[in-house]
């Protein structure tokens, strides 16, 4: 496989009459990766897939995918990208197969082939069944599995997927990510744009966040989390009223660490850099300060404090995410 | 080509598959053909002399023949398609994207010479008969469908530059201005000068008149060129502007 990245883009601007929907983003995606776009709704992530995908032209700036320039090379491109964008593009009148089937047809494989191609894409996304049933009979989920499928018919290099779960029942986004984990250890590099922590968290291993246009955070969800700095020990009180927890965050004030604490309600968490080296000498200073902790957590920063940091707010849907 | 072929087949199997679409649409030419000649066949009989021997149903025929194969169904899928995403997925495909044009554009052909066809079949249950004979019948259901052909091309350009479904369907209603300014009733000499001034100034006129010379006059060489000629410019117009637009779709 070759070092040159699948995707790279540099100070990728679009405009749209007044609106900067995408701010100079620039990106280097390496082949094989699991790239995630993280933001909220109206940030850039489906402005900034449409121009990778050629169905957008960039008012600034350069893009090449798969090598390609997507602006000149528009045509190359698309032969090399599949994408499946976050409107569920099916034709309703036609059945799964018979869309497939037009599908391999379109990117040129050979009707014989397409018969043989599109009955491996439907028992691989789990249709074979429902294949003769046209798509408007499909549930939400089976019709993002086909669309996802139509995809895959000429085996990209590329593979878009602009929030592929975005209205899906738990159960359906769980399939949806094994097949994109399946797809990707066969060698296709794959850009997904979510606004699901979870998701990004499972699926990818490098992510921006993208933010107003802007990306202002990109690494592996370790290193973002990393770089926050610290991890969460949150500690309950019996009786957390009368003073215990003013007194224990008095007991703990001099913790070798500790960035700050925050009293919540039945206790109080204590951000410190190293939280699983604090976790014994937290024991100690709350045992001489003569205070019991009824449970202490250890909780690694999460994705959600990485973003609540890069942009000042909490990622909508957040809250959902965790419900699921 | 092999793109256009998938795209047209497509099309047709949509058409075959919404049969409630297409045939509501075959029977407002009956009705019309029907009505029009129940109300003025008294008073054009068949000795009038604009009739070559014919009864009224004959001059009245091609205009249904158009109102068979002049429709909006090509932009209406197209801007349905637009809306749930699937024209994206065209788009996002290695093809050139004036296939999309063609494959809808071929259907149209294919529902214009059925539609046209079973017209022409009801024109001939009304005792209509094709003086041009079998051939000329043949000629009759081409150019029909030809012209269904290039009026297509107006909704699919709306579709495109609109993106909207009401406005993709009220393009439709075009037609009746362009149809009865012109010899529609009677022929241009009938009109009065006004009207005949307007009528010959409407290209659909020519194309009616194109047409009618088949069934009640035979040959007519001149009002067939003519009658090409606009089907022929039509078609260039609306699928270069509809190309155009599909061009410049999100450029």
């Amino acid at each position: 496989m070759s070092d040159a990245p699948a995707i790279a883009t540099h100070d990728l601007r679009r405009t749209f009459k007044d609106v900067d929907a995408v701010r100079g983003v620039n990106l280097s995606i390496a082949p094989g990766e699991v790239f995630g776009f993280l933001g909220p709704n109206g940030a850039g992530k489906t402005t900034t897939v449409r121009m990778l995908c050629t169905l957008l032209p960039p008012t600034g700036g350069t893009a090449t995918v798969a090598g390609l320039d997507v602006v000149r090379d528009a045509a190359q491109v698309r032969r090399s990208i599949g994408v499946a964008l976050q409107e569920i593009g099916l034709d309703p009148v036609q059945s799964g197969r018979e869309l497939l089937e037009l599908q391999c047809g379109l990117y040129g494989i050979p009707a014989a082939r397409a018969r043989t191609r599109a009955q491996e894409l439907l028992e691989l996304v789990g249709l074979a069944d429902v294949g003769e049933r046209r798509t408007k009979t499909y549930s939400g989920g089976m019709k993002r599995r086909l669309d996802l499928a139509s995809a895959l018919v000429h085996e990209p290099q590329v593979l878009f997927l602009d929030e592929p779960t975005t209205g899906l029942d738990p159960a359906s986004r769980r399939t949806v990510w094994d097949e994109v984990r399946r797809i990707n250890e066969a060698g296709t590099t794959v850009f997904l744009t979510t606004q699901y922590l979870e998701e990004a968290d499972q699926l990818c291993d490098r992510l921006a966040i993208i933010d107003a246009g802007t990306i202002v955070a990109d690494g592996t969800p370790e290193e973002l989390k990393a770089r926050m700095g610290h991890d969460v020990v949150a500690l309950t009180f019996d009786d957390p009223g009368n003073g215990t927890v003013t007194a224990a965050e008095r007991a703990v004030a001099g913790l070798e660490g500790l960035e700050r604490t925050v009293t919540e309600r039945d206790g109080t968490a204590l951000y410190v850099r190293d939280g699983a080296a604090a976790i014994t000498e937290i024991v100690r200073l709350l045992d001489a300060a003569g205070l019991r902790a009824k449970t202490i957590n250890l909780a690694r920063p999460s994705l959600d404090d990485v973003f609540l940091q890069a942009t000042g707010r909490r990622l909508e849907g957040a809250e959902k995410e965790t419900a699921a | 080509m092999t793109e256009i072929a998938l795209l047209a087949r497509r099309s047709v199997r949509e058409i075959l598959r919404y049969p409630e679409a297409t045939i509501p649409g075959l029977f407002i030419p009956l009705f019309f053909l029907a009505v029009n000649v129940g109300q003025v066949a008294k008073t054009f009989p068949s000795t009038t002399p604009f009739l070559h021997g014919q009864g009224y149903v004959a001059f009245q025929l091609p205009v249904s023949l158009m109102f068979a194969v002049a429709t909006a169904a090509s932009g209406l899928a197209l801007v349905t398609e637009i809306d749930i995403g699937y024209f994206d997925k065209l788009l996002a495909a290695p093809i050139r994207r004036s296939s999309i044009i063609f494959g809808r554009l071929a259907a149209d052909f294919v529902r214009g010479l059925v539609g046209s066809t079973f017209v022409l079949l009801a024109g001939f249950a009304f005792g209509a008969h094709i003086e041009a004979g079998p051939l000329g019948a043949v000629l009759l259901v081409f150019l029909a469908a030809c012209f269904g052909v290039g009026y297509a091309g107006f909704g699919v350009l709306v579709a495109l530059r609109t993106r909207n479904v009401q406005a993709t369907n009220t393009s439709f209603l075009l037609f009746f201005p362009l149809l009865f300014l012109s010899p529609n009733f009677v022929p241009f000499d009938r009109l009065s000068p006004v009207m005949e001034a307007l009528a010959r100034a409407n290209p659909v006129s020519y194309v009616i008149d194109g047409l009618r010379s088949l069934v009640i006059e035979g040959w007519e060489w001149d009002k067939l060129a003519y009658c090409t000629l606009v089907i022929v410019g039509l078609i260039a117009i609306l699928t270069t502007l509809s190309l155009r637009a599909i061009e410049q779709y999100d450029r």
